[in-house]
């Protein structure tokens, strides 16, 4: 199960700068509908991923220790 | 009597100065004077009041406040004879100043310097990600910045990784102590980069509550500027304080005006991000519902076109038909109405017409008799009235103009 979550793990970055693009595509208003659609299955998936990745993970703190010493 | 050589002379005046301290027993204050820095790496000075002077040696890597001259400054370090000139020098192991007025003083100094060297150059500024995934996070763990910063952080955001490294925050060691965490997270960050991991860390955040000017004078320490200006990894530090700007946040890629600002900086609202999320596929969905209309429409009219021509022909053909349709009941009214008066015409001359008026038929057998020739008295003839018929023979025959001339008569 941890593993089945970190392979998941979201860049949120990358999926909403793809969100964006796609809806960037279609406000250009393309007509390929074949297109469109797939895009739009893309859009879905991503908004699903991005939201479940901003209602359900929590933030981990660990706390690093130093090897330095002084 | 003991008779010295020269170099054994110094060793053991050395070597008795070095007995009678304590290593950071012996603190000397006074006022810098001839303050020079050779070979980029030996700083020489005199350390003067008004009655006396010393002079002091130490490497430009103990140095760790900026020093000029006139500054009333606090030397820590051993005294020693250097054998070969014979002069006497305290070797300083540290240096600080002394009073409010030296350190703004001293810290105006360091910031001009810096500057000029373009430490805090705004063009070398780089933006931090705005999804981060993991950062590192410099703070002391006892800290209410520490507490503040991960309150904010769990309140707006979710999944990020936050690594601790917990540093003393001022004091003797802190400035120290934050520039080996830097370099730490950075070797870290470099580590994971290079291992194609995308665990490398996408800030390093430097925070701690407000404070004097003294008790932040780690974050305006050379070392820590540079660390934070040379590390490889974006920087957000964020001091809670009213005074002027630190150093170390003026270097920093971006600033924050408290602990709880660094956590705002750092990580974006995740409702605001909802939000958007909500619009986008709004959006798309409305896009793509408009371009699926419109297709219909397309769809639509094309098949509208066939039907719309065949009720335009459909009509034409109404047209005709109705046309043809009226033109033939004027025809057939027409021929209909000649052929009343054929009828009339005809009824006028039909025999039976005649009978009602009283005239009567003749026959002979199955043939009209028209002429009194042929007829002999005697012959059975057939008289046809309008409502029947008699059989009667011939009594008497006469000839038209003799039955004139009787009836003259």
């Amino acid at each position: 199960m941890p593993e089945k979550k970190a392979k998941k793990t979201v860049d949120v970055a990358k999926a909403f700068t793809e969100l964006e693009s796609i809806a960037e595509w279609f406000e250009k208003g393309e007509s390929d509908l074949d297109v469109g659609l797939k895009k739009y299955e893309r859009a879905m998936e991503l908004a699903e991923v991005l939201r479940e990745r901003l209602e359900q993970a929590e933030n981990k703190v660990t706390e690093i220790q130093k090897k330095h010493s002084k | 009597m003991t008779i010295f050589s020269v170099t054994d002379f110094i060793a053991h005046i050395n070597d008795v100065l070095g007995r009678s301290w304590d290593a950071e027993e012996l603190c000397v204050e006074g006022e810098v004077s001839g303050f020079r820095v050779s070979q980029g790496q030996w700083v020489n000075f005199d350390l003067k009041d008004e009655t006396g002077l010393v002079n002091i040696f130490m490497t430009v890597w103990q140095l760790h406040v900026p020093v000029e001259d006139g500054m009333k400054v606090r030397v820590f370090g051993v005294p020693r004879i250097y054998p070969k000139f014979g002069k006497f020098s305290i070797t300083a192991n540290r240096i600080e100043l002394v009073g409010e007025g030296a350190l703004k003083k001293a810290l105006a100094a360091l910031k001009a310097k810096l500057e000029l060297e373009g430490l805090f150059d705004p063009s070398r500024k780089r933006p931090l990600p705005v999804f981060p995934n993991r950062i590192a996070l410099i703070a002391s763990r006892e800290s209410a910045a520490y507490g503040d910063f991960i309150r904010i952080v769990n309140e707006r955001w979710r999944g990020l990784e936050i690594h601790t490294y917990h540093v003393k925050v001022q004091g003797m060691g802190a400035a120290e102590d934050i520039v080996q965490a830097i370099q730490a997270a950075n070797t870290r960050s470099a580590i994971h980069r290079t291992a194609m991991s995308e665990d490398e860390y996408d800030a390093i955040v430097i925070t701690r509550g407000g404070g004097s000017l003294e008790e932040l004078m780690a974050f305006n320490s050379e070392v820590l500027v540079r660390a934070i200006h040379s590390s490889k990894v974006p920087t957000l530090v964020g001091i809670g304080h009213e005074r002027d700007l630190s150093l170390a946040e003026l270097a920093a890629d971006v600033r924050g005006s408290t602990p709880t600002d660094c956590a705002r900086r750092l990580v974006p609202d995740r409702n605001d991000v909802l939000r958007d999320l909500a619009h986008h596929t709004e959006k798309i969905e409305n896009q793509l519902l408009q371009a699926i209309n419109s297709k219909k429409d397309l769809i639509e009219r094309a098949l509208r076109s066939p039907a719309l021509w065949l009720a335009t022909e459909r009509e034409r053909l109404g047209q005709l038909a109705s046309r043809a349709e009226s033109n033939m009941q004027q025809w057939l009214k027409a021929l209909s109405d000649k052929l009343r008066n054929h009828v009339r015409l005809l009824a006028s001359l039909d025999p039976k017409g005649v009978l009602k008026r009283g005239y009567a038929i003749l026959k002979s057998g199955s043939q009209t008799v028209t002429s009194i020739a042929g007829l002999s008295v005697g012959q059975p003839v057939t008289i046809v009235l309008r409502d029947g018929e008699g059989d009667a023979r011939l009594e008497k025959l006469r000839r038209a103009n003799e039955a004139k001339q009787q009836k003259l008569l």
